[in-house]
C-alpha cells in the first residue's frame, strides 16, 4: 500500500467535492432555495444588525465601523465550519441509528472521510458577505492597506476559523457518550451569535467564559484586535494562532476517540 | 500456507447499565453505577484458509455481528487474539480496511445520491486500485452480471436488489482478500437472491475471495458454503463441514406415500410391518422416517409396494435448516 501523505488526502477530498457539488445540483429545486434561504439569513442578520447600532453610534469606545468589522470578521471566520464540517451536524443521527459503521471500514482517516462527505456550499454566500462587510468597514475605518495587514488578517482569521471548528468538533463529538448532542451542539453554534461584539461589553464572568470555557472571544474579538487596535494588542491575540491550532488538535482527537469507542448497534 | 484468519481464544464483554422501570427509575440510573458484564463474545477460536466461503451462523444476538467487528477492526476484543491477513485488525483498521471488503446488513457504504460509477471511481482512488485492475474489475462484473443499467443510476434510486448487488459489487472493487457479507440477501426476492449467490460464488471461484458470510437463509448456506461455524450466546456450537453436520444427525430421510383407503388405518398396518422406523400420517401422506443405517429407503419402498398399492410417493432429506434448529435448540452432543 502506498503512503498516503496530504496530497492524496487533497486530490481524495476535491474529487468527493466535485462529486457532492455535481449531486447537490440534481436536486435542483433544493439547490436554489437553500441558497436564497442564506442570501435572506445574511440580509436579516445585517438588518438586526443595523437597527441595533444605528440607536448607539458607540458602545464602550467601540465605533459602528468597528462592530461592523467585527460582524464581517465573524462571518468570514465562520464560513469554514460551515463549508466543511457541516456533516457534524448529522453525526448524531449516524451514531444513534449505526450507520456511522460504513465510514469504519474505509482505509483512510476516518475524520477526514466523514467530515469529506458534505460540502454546504451555501456557507460560500456568507463568506462573500463577510468579505464585502470587510472591505466596507475597512475602508471606513481608513485602516492602511499593506501586505504585512492583509498577512495579519489571513493569519487570524485561520485561527479563528480553526477555533470555531474545534468548538464544533468537540460539541459534535458527545454524541459518541450521550444520546442527545443535539443540546450541546445547539448551545455551542448558538454561542457563536455572541462572537460579533467586542467582550468587553460583557460582564467579567462571561468574558472569562467566552475566554475560557467557550472560547468564542477568539472567534473574532481578540483576533480582529491586532487590526483594529494595534497599539493596545493583549497577549492573549497574539498567542491565539496557538490556541487555534491547539483547540483544534484537541477536538480533533476527542473527536477520533469518541469514534474508537463507539460500538455501533445490533443488525 | 498460514490461514488468512486465525482467531484465538476470542472473548468481548460489553458494561450494561442495570436500567430500571419507571420515571423514577430512569431518574436514578442517571446516577447509577450500577453495571453487569454481558460476554457477547465467549473463547471463541476459528482459523480459516484463503479461499474459503464460511457461513457463521447463530440466532439473532448469538454474537455474530461482535464477531465481524472484531475481525474488521471496529471493535477491540476484551481478550484474545485476532490476525486478519497478518495484521491485527484494531491496532491498523486502515491497513486492514484496505485488505478486507464490507457488506453490512442493509446499510448501503455508497455515495447516496451518486450513480454507480462514481461511487467506483471514488472508491478507485480511495483503495489506489491501478487503472489496469480496475478494467479489469470492471470486465469480470460486466460478465458476471449485467452491469451497465445499474452504472449510471444514482443509488438512491436503486431497487433493494439493486442497491445490495452494488453493494457487494462495490465490495470486491479493490480486490480484497477477505470480504464479509452480513445478510446479504435480506428481504430479497427469489431470483435476486440467486443472482447474488451466482455472483459471490463466481467472485470467490475467480478471485480466491474468503469470504465470510452470516445469513439466516439455508439457501445461501446450502447454495455456498462448505463450512459453516455455529454460534449462539457467544459461544461456539460447530464447525465444521455442512456434510458432517448431516451425517451427525444420523442418515435419516423421510419417505412419504400416498395409498388407497383411509390413510390412518393405513398407516397402522404399515407401522406393523415396519417395526423399526416410526410412521405417521397426515391428511395428504403417511411419512415413513428411514434410519439409512438400518434399511436403504428403496428396499423399503420395494417392500411396500409387494403389500400396498402406492399412488404417489416423496422423498426429503433432511434439511440444513433443520439440522440448525435442532442445534439451536438441543445443542451438539
Amino acid at each position: 500500500m502506498k503512503r498516503k501523505g496530504l496530497g492524496f488526502y487533497f486530490r481524495i477530498y476535491c474529487k468527493i467535492l466535485a462529486q457532492d457539488l455535481k449531486s447537490k445540483m440534481s436536486y435542483r429545486a433544493d439547490f436554489i432555495i437553500s441558497t436564497i434561504g442564506m442570501i435572506f439569513t445574511n440580509i436579516s442578520g445585517f438588518i438586526s444588525f443595523w437597527i441595533l447600532f444605528r440607536s448607539f453610534p458607540s458602545i464602550n469606545g467601540w465605533s459602528y465601523y468597528e462592530m461592523l468589522f467585527l460582524y464581517g470578521f465573524s462571518l468570514v471566520s465562520l464560513t469554514p465550519v460551515q463549508c466543511f464540517f457541516d456533516n457534524n451536524w448529522s453525526l448524531r443521527q449516524y451514531v444513534y441509528s449505526g450507520d456511522f459503521i460504513k465510514y469504519c471500514f474505509r482505509p483512510i482517516n476516518l475524520f477526514f472521510y466523514y467530515q469529506s462527505e458534505v460540502f454546504d456550499i451555501k456557507g460560500l454566500g456568507q463568506l462573500a458577505f463577510g468579505i464585502g462587510t470587510l472591505a466596507y468597514s475597512w475602508a471606513k475605518i481608513g485602516l492602511a492597506f499593506t501586505p504585512l495587514m492583509l498577512l495579519k488578517m489571513i493569519v487570524f482569521l485561520i485561527t479563528a476559523s480553526l477555533i470555531m471548528i474545534a468548538l464544533q468538533n468537540a460539541a459534535a463529538a458527545t454524541c459518541f457518550w450521550i444520546q442527545n448532542s443535539f443540546y450541546v451542539l445547539d448551545l455551542a453554534f448558538r454561542f457563536k451569535d455572541y462572537a460579533k461584539y467586542p467582550i468587553t461589553i460583557f460582564s467579567p464572568v462571561f468574558r472569562f467564559i467566552f475566554t475560557f470555557v467557550m472560547p468564542i472571544a477568539f472567534i473574532a474579538y481578540y483576533p480582529s484586535l491586532v487590526i483594529l487596535r494595534p497599539d493596545e494588542v493583549p497577549l492573549l491575540s497574539w498567542l491565539s494562532p496557538v490556541f487555534g491550532v491547539v483547540f483544534f488538535l484537541i477536538s480533533y482527537r476527542i473527536w477520533m476517540y469518541g469514534a474508537t469507542k463507539y460500538s455501533g448497534t445490533g443488525s | 500456507m498460514s490461514p488468512i484468519i486465525e482467531i484465538k481464544n476470542v472473548t468481548k464483554e460489553f458494561k450494561v447499565l442495570n436500567r430500571r422501570e419507571g420515571l423514577r427509575g430512569s431518574l436514578k440510573d442517571l446516577f447509577s453505577r450500577d453495571y453487569r458484564t454481558v460476554r457477547a463474545v465467549d473463547n471463541i477460536s476459528m482459523d480459516i484458509e484463503q479461499g474459503e466461503i464460511v457461513g457463521y451462523l447463530g440466532p439473532n444476538g448469538a454474537g455474530k455481528s461482535t464477531t465481524i467487528k472484531m475481525m474488521t477492526g471496529v471493535l477491540e476484543p476484551t481478550s484474545g487474539e485476532i490476525l486478519v491477513g497478518g495484521n491485527v485488525p484494531y491496532q491498523n483498521r486502515t491497513k486492514n480496511a484496505q485488505e478486507i471488503g464490507v457488506v453490512f446488513g442493509q446499510r448501503s457504504q455508497l455515495w447516496w445520491a451518486l450513480p454507480l460509477v462514481e461511487s467506483f471511481r471514488l472508491l478507485k482512488d480511495i483503495y489506489q486500485i491501478s487503472d489496469a485492475d480496475y478494467d479489469n474489475m470492471l470486465a469480470l462484473y460486466q460478465s458476471l452480471v449485467d452491469i451497465e443499467p445499474l452504472l449510471h443510476k444514482p443509488v438512491r434510486q436503486m431497487s433493494l436488489g439493486q442497491r445490495t448487488l452494488s453493494d457487494i459489487l462495490a465490495a470486491f472493487l479493490h480486490d480484497p482478500k477477505i470480504v464479509f457479507l452480513d445478510e446479504p440477501t435480506i428481504g430479497l426476492d427469489v431470483s435476486m437472491k440467486s443472482k447474488i449467490r451466482t455472483l459471490i460464488h463466481a467472485l470467490n471461484r475467480e478471485k480466491k475471495t474468503t469470504v465470510i458470510l452470516t445469513t439466516h437463509d439455508m439457501g445461501d448456506v446450502d447454495a455456498l458454503c462448505r463450512r459453516i461455524v455455529i454460534i449462539d450466546k457467544g459461544k461456539m456450537l460447530y464447525d465444521n463441514d455442512i456434510e458432517h453436520l448431516k451425517g451427525f444427525f444420523g442418515s435419516y430421510r423421510t419417505l412419504k406415500i400416498r395409498v388407497d383407503g383411509d390413510l390412518k388405518t393405513q398407516a397402522d398396518v404399515i407401522q406393523n410391518a415396519l417395526r423399526d422406523f416410526s410412521v405417521s400420517a397426515d391428511d395428504e401422506w403417511i411419512s415413513i422416517l428411514v434410519d439409512e443405517e438400518k434399511a436403504k429407503v428403496i428396499d423399503v419402498l420395494g417392500q411396500l409396494q409387494r403389500s400396498f398399492s402406492l399412488r404417489d410417493m416423496q422423498l426429503e432429506e433432511i434439511s440444513t435448516e433443520e439440522v440448525i434448529k435442532k442445534i439451536y435448540e438441543e445443542g451438539v452432543q
